[in-house]
């Protein structure tokens, strides 16, 4: 009770205002709403990361190696060229010893003064008195150059019989990893923003005819199945796959195309990565203001002015934010690399040598010890990582993404094209965007199909590769954990999700924007840096025979992993419902008596429980699609293999790319349910991975 | 019944005080408002008297006890929002029981009181209904019911007229008197619109820039501002600027620059010295058509603008420099360019210092 009186004599203690701040705001319901997100942010994200990223130093001071010497090895930075970037093949010399005897086993050729000289199948080349002799099958006999070293057997088409040269793709191989690996996610970033912004623009700023089917093409390529979508990139560029047929059978030149290793990850990866620049500029776009441009417009700027100092820099935000998650996507990819055998890759080192590690059992060595090279690669990954998301972190923050969603505040400023753009949309755009969403499709016919080796799959259509997932144990069991794990991973997300975005959309607290930043961070953090983190924390001898012990039960650690990569979408949402929620609603509840955490759930949830559940439908998908720390730790314990894991395992194992296809059904099937449920049910916005 | 009182009470956002060493006591079963020009504070005033808000210095008292730092939740005053906050989830029913199911009253009792909260705010047989289902004014309603039905210490009420159209605000207006006078609960209510706080209050505290200018009852703000603000903010007024010279007690006179006598009554609290620049606030109904035979408060000019506003005539007068609105008798017609003499009664000339006038000149409503 206080002694106020009335009067003058009163006197008023002034205290601190931020003292009456922390006293007023941080009541045990607001504390633990803090104190979850942050302790769950710290002990999975923060402390794991932080274990990655001094990790270089502690393997000077435990392996007494200089970290130095692992990162300045030739095979992480080395600049010799491994591979020519592209090869032609016309044919296969076979070297001949004077004297010997030979019997061709199939058409060749020599060369004799520049003259070629024909040699059927069957033909002996023989010496008689130091001088060659070709015999013929029909015993015809000439005499050959008496400098003949070698027969030229040439390459044929496998569809026409034909001799045909072999284009075989490499890209650019150096010999350092480090290298390829910032080279290539150089590469695909620039192609994916220069096509993404060309979409983004098209969509943004033009109608035409059949442009809701445009865009619903447009987003097929962010349906996420791993491995599958990569080996049906690999299969449409093969020397004997379609492409190679269409120019080869059908165009009939003299060519077959193969596309492989650099190249084909860098492939993979732009048809993949594109359309999240194309949807984050698209939203940024979609926010300006179209008085900005008008006004530009007024002032005599048009055309490619008029985008380059208008429309460009107003949506940059949605441009650098995509930009650089595909830059991060494609430097921690693991998909692309394994299916094309691209070792030379500084993500598929890390993989490679955790999942050795892993599978070769708990041994002595264990945490940093076992893997210290991946330690020290994942740190240079995770450094590189969190350098860039510094850089654009206002740009992907939740306050950021809520405004960018917001949208709809004016009529877009969209032209209906003439005759000359339809054509040109339909022309370029169309087959674009058909061979952009050519993995999924390819997927479907993939999974449908009895096998596809050769330019097209046989036996389609069958179901026969779902039937065999659904009666062996080894197939559908992994199918049953991921549901489980995803599961479990979404209760987490919802707890972590729920209780990040409340504080960061309703307590006002300096330092509140540190948390916005941790729940946001790991859309942009690479997952093989958290399967590093998590191998060296959860592999140490002390936890032996707990259920955190990643040899035994790999289970824990990547319900936790999916909960921590997928956060953001549940966060982002609850967050952007949170910010439509007038704040008057639980202020009316609490000023009749109820306390926070009762307004919590009469009030608060109630209103925004669309929001959670669309966006613990998002994290449920992504968590079943999740890749890098499935393969990494997920290989642990054959009983406990997620689906991506065991996709991994039918891809390298036993080559049943059919089978992999079929999971990739699986994984599209569970991904189109959602966005269906999210859009049509639910009424919410899909985010899609990025945006 | 509740006394409320704020001491020195404090609120910054920022570089903004919003609430600026408020001081004011609000008596038991009292009407009073919070008025004032938007961003004066008030809002923030009644928010910190919800405990939605902190002061960040001084301290709110609930009779004699210090609710400083109490939560909304621990202080029993309920409040009704601007946008009426009614839970789009819950039916009327449900809405109006909220605040009762948390005192954990039998199902029985709780039915009954939601019934003679819904039935005192006219909304009987409208239980099942939802919000969205509701007009602005059956929102407005039953914000009230659920306010009241908690028999709360304080009512408090954020500008809940703002939103429904003139007709309906009048009869809301009338109908919210009533209730606070029959259940003799002390409310506190904010708003911008001065005619709503002259019929409603008790009392009212003009607020400007986080201070407040004036507390007192609608007559005595209207009659006896307190200051320049006061004076222009409330009620319509014109001004006069002058040069004091005769100065005798709480009487003055001051002459304009046209050379006009003007004696009126020094404003309460302000003193003038011969010589002083100074300024006479004249209320435009305060003018007379015909005036005595006096050498003073008498002023000559040309009609600019004449309009036929029903009860009256409005004049817009000019003479030399100045401009001075004048509301006078509507049966006597003029023309534009036509001279006029209007005569003001001496206690109807309010003369303050002219110091500080030329921030609040741009405010005045002539």
């Amino acid at each position: 009770m206080s002694e106020y009186k009335g009067g003058k004599s009163h006197k008023i203690k002034k205290k601190s205002s931020l003292s009456r701040r922390l006293r007023f705001t941080l009541d045990p319901f607001t504390i633990t709403m803090i104190i979850i997100p942050v302790l769950l942010f710290t002990l999975f994200l923060v402390i794991p990361l932080g274990y990655v990223l001094i990790s270089p130093a502690l393997v000077a001071v435990q392996a007494g190696y200089s970290p130095i010497s692992a990162v300045t090895s030739s095979d992480i930075i080395g600049t010799n060229l491994l591979v020519d970037p592209i090869t032609v093949t016309t044919g296969q010399k076979i070297g001949l010893f004077p004297g010997m005897k030979y019997t061709l086993p199939s058409d060749g050729y020599i060369l004799a003064n520049g003259q070629r000289i024909n040699l059927v199948k069957g033909t002996v080349i023989e010496w008689e008195d130091g001088t060659p002799y070709a015999v013929f099958p029909n015993g015809t006999r000439i005499e050959l150059p008496q400098d003949l070293r070698s027969v030229t057997i040439p390459y044929r088409s496998p569809f026409t019989g034909e001799e045909a040269a072999l284009i075989t793709i490499h890209g650019i191989k150096f010999e350092g990893a480090l290298l390829n690996s910032l080279i290539v996610a150089a590469t695909v970033t620039a192609i994916a923003v220069i096509l993404g912004l060309l979409v983004g623009f098209v969509f943004a700023r033009y109608n035409f005819y059949g442009k809701t089917f445009f865009r619903i093409l447009a987003i097929i390529p962010l349906l996420m199945v791993p491995f599958a979508n990569a080996i049906v990139v690999r299969r449409l560029f093969a020397q004997d796959g379609p492409i190679s047929y269409f120019v080869n059978a059908v165009l009939g030149l003299p060519y077959l195309i193969d596309v492989t290793g650099i190249a084909g990850v860098v492939l993979t990866q732009v048809i993949t990565f594109f359309p999240i620049v194309y949807l984050n500029v698209f939203s940024s776009m979609m926010l300006i203001d179209p008085t900005l441009e008008e006004q530009a417009e007024n002032l005599g700027a048009r055309g490619f002015k008029l985008f380059r100092t208008v429309t460009l820099p107003l949506s940059l935000p949605g441009l650098l934010s995509g930009a650089a998650i595909v830059f991060i996507f494609s430097l921690e990819d693991l998909g692309g690399p394994i299916v094309f055998q691209e070792h030379n890759l500084l993500s598929y080192k890390i993989f490679e040598k955790i999942s050795n590690a892993i599978k070769g059992g708990a041994s002595a060595e264990a945490g940093l010890l076992a893997i210290p090279d991946a330690a020290i690669y994942s740190a240079i990954i995770l450094a590189i990582a969190l350098t860039v998301f510094v850089s654009i972190k206002k740009y992907l923050s939740l306050r950021q993404y809520a405004m960018m969603t917001k949208g709809g505040r004016w009529t877009p400023r969209a032209r209906m094209l003439g005759l000359k753009g339809h054509l040109i949309v339909y022309l370029l755009l169309l087959p674009f965007l058909l061979f952009a969403a050519a993995p999924q499709i390819g997927v479907l016919i993939l999974g449908f199909s009895h096998r596809w080796v050769g330019p097209s799959p046989e036996g389609f259509p069958t179901a026969e590769n779902f039937a065999k997932i659904a009666t062996d144990p080894a197939l559908y069991k992994g199918v049953i954990n991921s549901l489980v794990y995803s599961f479990s991973a979404v209760l987490i997300i919802i707890l972590l999700g729920f209780t990040a975005a409340y504080v960061v959309a309703r307590v006002k607290l300096p330092g509140i924007g540190v948390l916005d930043v941790l729940a946001t961070s790991p859309l942009a953090i690479p997952g093989i840096a958290i399967a590093t983190g998590y191998f060296l924390m959860f592999s140490q001898p002390f936890l032996r025979g707990t259920p955190l012990y990643i040899y035994v039960n790999p289970a824990v650690a990547l319900v936790i992993s999916y909960a921590v990569r997928r956060s953001p979408f549940t966060t982002r949402a609850i967050y952007a419902g949170l910010l439509q929620t007038h704040p008057t609603y639980e202020e009316a509840a609490m000023n009749l008596g109820a306390s926070k955490s009762r307004t919590l759930f009469t009030i608060l949830l109630p209103l925004i429980g669309i929001s959670v559940l669309s966006g613990a439908l998002i994290s449920f998908v992504y968590s079943m699609s999740e890749t890098s720390t499935s393969i990494t730790i997920g290989l642990a314990n054959e009983d406990q293999r997620p689906l991506v894991a065991v996709m991994y395992d039918q891809f390298t194992k036993v080559e049943a790319y059919q089978i992999v296809g079929a999971m990739g059904v699986i994984l599209i099937a569970i991904q189109l349910t959602s966005i269906v449920i999210i859009t049509m049910v639910l009424k919410q916005r899909y985010a899609f991975i990025g945006v | 019944m509740t006394e409320v009182r704020l001491v020195e009470v404090t609120k910054r956002f920022g570089e903004v005080v919003a609430v600026d060493h408020v001081s004011v006591t609000i008596k038991h079963g009292e009407f009073f408002t919070f008025l004032g020009p938007s961003g004066c504070g008030k809002t923030t005033t009644l928010r910190i008297i919800a405990g939605l808000e902190f002061p960040d210095e001084g301290s709110v008292f609930f009779d004699e006890e210090d609710v400083t730092m109490k939560r909304a939740y621990e202080r029993k005053a309920a409040m009704v929002f601007q946008n009426y906050a009614l839970w789009p989830h819950m039916s009327v029913f449900d809405n109006v029981a909220y605040g009762l199911k948390l005192k954990k009253l039998p199902p029985e009792e709780i039915k009954k009181k939601v019934e003679w909260a819904l039935e005192l705010v006219g909304l009987k047989g409208m239980e099942d209904r939802y919000p969205t289902q509701l007009s602005g004014g059956q929102q407005q309603r039953v914000a009230l019911a659920r306010a009241i039905v908690v028999e709360p210490r304080v009512l408090l009420l954020d500008e809940p007229l703002s939103n429904l159209d003139a007709k309906l605000r009048l009869k809301m207006r009338e109908e919210l008197k009533t209730l606070q006078m029959k259940l003799g609960i002390t409310a506190i209510y904010v708003t911008h619109d001065q005619e709503e706080a002259m019929s409603l209050s008790d009392r009212i505290a003009v607020m400007n820039a986080g201070k407040i200018m004036q507390v007192g009852t609608p007559k005595e703000v209207y009659e006896s501002p307190r200051n320049l603000f006061v004076a222009t903010f409330i009620g319509k007024s014109t001004a006069v600027m002058g040069k004091a010279d005769e100065i005798a007690g709480d009487r003055a006179t001051i002459t304009t620059p046209d050379g006009f006598k003007l004696r009126g009554r020094v404003a309460v609290g302000y003193k003038l010295s011969r010589g002083e620049e100074a300024v006479a606030i004249i209320r435009p109904e305060d003018f007379e058509l015909e005036p005595p035979r006096v050498d003073h408060n008498v002023i000559e000019g040309v009609i600019e603008i004449s309009m036929f506003l029903g009860p009256y005539n409005r004049l817009k007068v000019r003479t030399g420099k100045q401009v001075i609105s004048a509301y006078v008798d509507p049966d006597i017609s003029f023309k534009q360019g036509d001279r006029v003499k209007l005569y003001i009664p001496v206690d109807d000339v309010i003369l303050f210092p002219a110091k500080g006038w030329e921030y609040i000149a741009y405010e005045a409503v002539a």
